[in-house]
């Protein structure tokens, strides 16, 4: 099991109940915490692999186990990238089963099998039980489905997000834009965190 | 000497203000957020340590800021002009060498989304063409005075 899948199930009594459950299921962390980080990711993106597999078990580590930050993660998928949308609509109508993450680690961590061969859903069956892949198969179609992916690109187009992935730190009326997070910038995102947290 | 006709000593204001103003803001919009967003900006050309990174996006805007205000208001004009200039032709260096190695990274000119395409190089490249012109004017002018 991934660490973030670890740290997302260790967390998920904390997600706030007035929450949709797709919107709990995308979320790690305590909604009352200080600092909120929306994380706009693409699942065929390399960066945002990298930033999935590396990054996001540090950030979740330092900053949301201690209850200083809580994670909202947005779909963004490019149209540069002819399989992430289904990807997107896959893992999405997976968090209604409460899959999110373990749809997501195992899509990052095959990225370039299916991103190849456009095998998306036989990479997300593979950690769903018979009874969920039928759940999530159909739901991924599901018109609300396919609108909540749409609303969160439009969130994200609205809010002019450069590239994936990108995230928005947050602390009331604070809010700043950190394109392309990475293992090597982390010493500046975590300056920036530090200092909202002051 | 040409640089002593009038519609010259207006083009060469016009130029102090338009590039003093374009510094101070940009000083501005950099000041206002925490340096880290533009130290994130910086670290993405991939040409400084991240040590190097934090200094100059901790002095860099207040560079900016003291050109502007210097630029617009006259004083130091050869120094501040030949600074302005010096400055603009490594930021466009950076930017033409990031654009010609397809680099999707913002600029960091101006704060925000910026990313570096023809339309940024064109813009930065206009400022240092009227960032020589102004740094010539001044000393050309200096040299008639002296």
């Amino acid at each position: 099991m991934k660490p973030s899948a670890i740290a997302l199930a260790a967390l998920l009594p904390c997600l706030a109940a007035s929450l949709g459950e797709v919107d709990k299921a995308k979320t790690f962390g305590n909604p009352g915490a200080p600092v909120r980080i929306e994380l706009f990711s693409d699942f065929q993106c390399p960066g945002c692999k990298a930033f999935h597999e590396v990054l996001l078990p540090v950030i979740i580590r330092d900053y949301v186990v201690p209850g200083k930050a809580y994670i909202f993660n947005h779909e963004f998928p490019l149209a540069m990238h002819p399989h992430s949308r289904e990807a997107a609509n896959l893992a999405t109508a997976a968090a209604t089963v409460g899959k999110y993450s373990q749809v997501a680690d195992v899509l990052f961590l095959n990225q370039a099998s299916w991103g190849t061969n456009g095998k998306v859903w036989e990479t997300v069956a593979t950690v769903l039980t018979p009874a969920e892949q039928k759940k999530v198969q159909a739901l991924a179609k599901d018109p609300a489905i396919l609108a909540q992916v749409q609303q969160e690109v439009d969130s994200g187009q609205a809010q002019r997000i450069p590239q994936t992935p990108t995230i928005i730190v947050s602390r009331g009326a604070k809010r700043y834009s950190f394109p392309g997070p990475d293992q090597n910038n982390y010493p500046l995102l975590r300056s920036l965190i530090d200092g909202l947290l002051k | 000497m040409v640089f002593s006709s009038k519609p010259l000593r207006w083009l060469e204001l016009i130029l102090r203000i338009a590039l003093g103003g374009i510094f101070t803001y940009a000083a501005w919009v950099k000041l206002r957020d925490p340096w880290e967003l533009y130290a994130l900006a910086i670290n993405s050309y991939e040409v400084l340590p991240l040590w190097a990174v934090e200094i100059v996006a901790r002095t860099l805007p207040w560079l900016e800021l003291a050109i502007g205000v210097g630029l617009i208001a006259g004083i130091w004009l050869r120094i501040s002009a030949t600074v302005t200039s010096l400055l603009l032709m490594v930021f466009f260096a950076l930017m033409v060498r990031a654009f010609a190695k397809g680099m999707q990274i913002n600029c960091g000119c101006f704060g925000g989304a910026d990313i570096i395409s023809k339309w940024t190089l064109l813009r930065d490249g206009s400022m240092l063409a009227g960032s020589l012109l102004l740094t010539s004017m001044a000393f050309a002018r200096q040299r008639k005075t002296t």
